[in-house]
């Protein structure tokens, strides 16, 4: 009985606490009380209860006390209607319209039997190329992470094929286990990416932007984790020994065929979906309902597609999708509160007061974002700590299509962080036994390192993000 | 009472099922308008419309189905190594303090704000397509109903977990990794 008594106190005290605050007169200010929500939703989303539901939840008690007047009947409180005002809102967003459409392509690549065939050609295709199973482990990985976005099965599924190939031929197993993980991250960040869609959809971004600035970068992290394996494969060459030839040298019409039936379909679709939207054709929602339609047909000719995988995709397309979107239910109660509370602006006002260059600030916010990503996931803080940054942008003059380009590269290095990385359990659960935890933490540390390095280079040279979009939109 | 919580499981996953569904009817609705518009040079007035409107009901009534599957995003960071004791202790005060105001606001206020809605016969604005809006309107109070009856249903595994120490057992479904269909993809391979 002492943890209901735990969990009965801990509710009192809560309770408590927002008594205390509607009797309190005007001691403190509304703004106090937002920041005091926002300090609060920090600690509500440790204690574990899904977040959008934590943030519906102190939406409604702050902006319950926000909007209370004394003469008012209790249930007049217009927090009641905000609550389906803002949830219709979300329900008529056509940004995230979108985001749907690109799980469902994603579900369906990943049942579509593509991964093996696109392992394997890769393997074979690059043997020349100093360690090569892991160059083809991150070419996989990215490919299939960008098509389907989904890190737990572009890591778990490679973790079953790659990983043990790697570890027969000899391979180090910190930069196996390395090359996986970090690989089937990249998936957040290359586009079409729902991130990118969550952050456009909050920030005022256009996503078509986004794709266009978030591109480059996110190959650019590719060839670095490509080029780090190469130099270490080459300085030493016990780290990856090369193949014994008779394994992988086919005769060159095969190995063309196996990467024209592997590499090439899969590498289309995505530059189909991807292009047509960069290149202003279609929008976001058009492309990913083609690209839907491209990855069904894909899983149907190499026989993936059954009815029973079909409707998997389906119900798991459904579930991801109120994932998110109950997310955006929560958060836009819970920031039309904040705002409602001159939280915003108490916290743009005390900022300003610091009086950062904007340097220091992109400097600081970044370390803000990073150090959450430790024990947040992505979509809790896209939609509920980046939009606080984003009203200060103006102020420092620094571009939110930039901002959001160095959100999702940091997110990527905050994907990798131990302890709390996901991508190293999923590797994990698949590994052999001998496999620890401790090596697969410290193989994702270099491709950490190189995230930062990417990171360095795109604010030394914004031009990395900023000059497709430019390019094509200017 | 477990068949009671399992009942109530299926009601959600039934609603939940079925309007999974839009999204195969979204992508075609979509990828007709794409042909309607760049082959055809016709595209089409309702379009926009039933697109956010298929998309709109996906997430609402998928909203208990995901609740009763656990599938709504937690920070876990502490609450994973945690006793279910500890666990369900917390996820019942949250689930008095945070859920159910939201959601019985959701769906209580929801009548009305499709009340208002019927009473017009309420056609959408944004194109002139002139479709009925009142219809994604009363999905609100429903979903909002859905969730609460699964947020009952919740409560009560809390409650159960309080008593006897371990969480109830939930109804099987596929996940998002599920290892043995993965590991039989794999396999497949190998073997050929």
């Amino acid at each position: 009985m002492k943890h209901a008594r735990f969990g009965l106190f801990f509710l009192l005290l809560v309770s408590a606490g927002i008594i205390a605050l509607l009797l309190v007169p005007e001691q403190i200010t509304r703004g106090h009380l937002g920041l005091l929500m926002l300090g609060l939703i920090v600690v509500a989303i440790l204690l574990g209860f899904p977040t959008a539901f934590t943030l519906m939840g102190l939406g409604m008690v702050f902006g319950f006390i926000a909007f209370h007047r004394s003469w008012q009947p209790f249930f007049q409180n217009p927090i009641f209607d905000q609550m389906v005002l803002r949830t219709f809102g979300v329900m008529t967003n056509d940004v995230v319209i979108s985001v749907p459409l690109f799980v469902f392509m994603g579900y369906l690549i990943e049942r579509a039997n593509v991964i093996d065939r696109l392992f394997h050609s890769l393997q074979i295709a690059m043997h020349r190329v100093p360690g090569s199973l892991a160059v083809a482990t991150i070419a996989t990985c990215t490919l299939f992470a960008t098509a389907t976005g989904i890190v737990g099965a572009t890591v778990t599924l490679m973790g079953l094929l790659a990983l043990p190939a790697m570890l027969r031929a000899g391979y180090d197993t910190k930069l196996s286990a390395g090359v996986i993980t970090a690989g089937g991250c990249l998936g957040i960040l290359i586009p079409p990416s729902v991130m990118l869609i969550l952050y456009g959809a909050t920030a005022g971004v256009s996503v078509v932007q986004l794709y266009a600035g978030a591109l480059i970068p996110g190959v650019m992290l590719a060839l670095l984790y490509v080029i780090y394996v190469i130099v270490r494969a080459k300085m030493n060459p016990k780290l990856a020994p090369p193949l014994p030839r008779d394994a992988v040298d086919l005769p060159l019409s095969k190995v063309v065929w196996m990467l024209a039936t592997s590499f090439v379909p899969l590498t289309l679709l995505i530059v189909a979906v991807l292009g047509s939207i960069v290149a202003g054709i279609a929008t976001p929602t058009e492309a990913a309902a083609i690209g839907a339609i491209g990855a069904m047909l894909l899983a149907l000719v190499y026989r993936g597609l059954t009815f029973e995988r079909f409707k998997e995709s389906v119900f798991l397309t459904a579930r991801t999708t109120a994932m998110v979107c109950w997310l955006l239910v929560g958060s836009a109660l819970f920031s039309a509160v904040f705002a409602l509370l001159g939280g915003q602006a108490l916290l743009e006002g005390w900022i300003k007061t610091l009086d950062l260059t904007p340097t220091q600030f992109l400097l600081l916010s970044q370390a803000i974002i990073f150090l959450l990503g430790w024990p947040l996931e992505w979509t809790e803080i896209i939609v509920i700590f980046v939009p606080i940054f984003l009203p200060l942008l103006d102020h420092f003059g620094i571009d939110p299509l930039f901002f959001g380009i160095l959100v999702a590269l940091n997110l990527q290095a905050a994907f990798l962080s131990p302890p709390v990385a996901m991508a190293a359990f999923y590797l994990k659960g698949v590994a052999p036994p001998h496999v620890t935890l401790g090596q697969i933490f410290k193989g994702m540390m270099p491709f950490m390192a190189i995230q930062v390095l990417a990171m360095v280079l795109l604010y030394m040279f914004p031009q990395i993000g900023l000059w497709l979009p430019r390019a094509l939109y200017q | 009472m477990n068949r009671l919580l399992f009942s109530i499981d299926r009601i959600s996953a039934f609603t939940g099922k079925a309007a999974a569904w839009a999204i195969v009817l979204l992508t075609l609705v979509v990828a007709y308008d794409v042909v309607a518009r760049y082959v055809f040079n016709r595209p089409t007035q309702w379009g926009f419309d039933v697109t956010y409107m298929l998309y709109a009901v996906l997430f609402m009534l998928a909203g208990a189905y995901t609740l009763s599957r656990n599938g709504h995003v937690r920070g876990d960071v502490l609450y994973r190594f945690l006793s279910p004791r500890t666990q369900a202790a917390l996820d019942l005060a949250l689930y008095l303090l945070f859920f159910v105001p939201g959601i019985l606001a959701l769906a209580w206020y929801g009548i009305g704000f499709a009340q208002d809605s019927f009473a017009i016969l309420e056609r959408s604005q944004t194109s002139a397509s002139d479709i009925p809006i009142y219809p994604l309107k009363a999905i609100i109070p429903v979903a909002g109903a859905l969730l609460l009856l699964q947020g009952l249903a919740e409560i009560v595994r809390c409650l159960i977990c309080l008593r006897s120490g371990e969480w109830p057992g939930r109804l099987h479904d596929v996940e998002e990794v599920d290892l043995d269909e993965l590991k039989a993809m794999t396999q497949s391979e190998s073997q050929r």
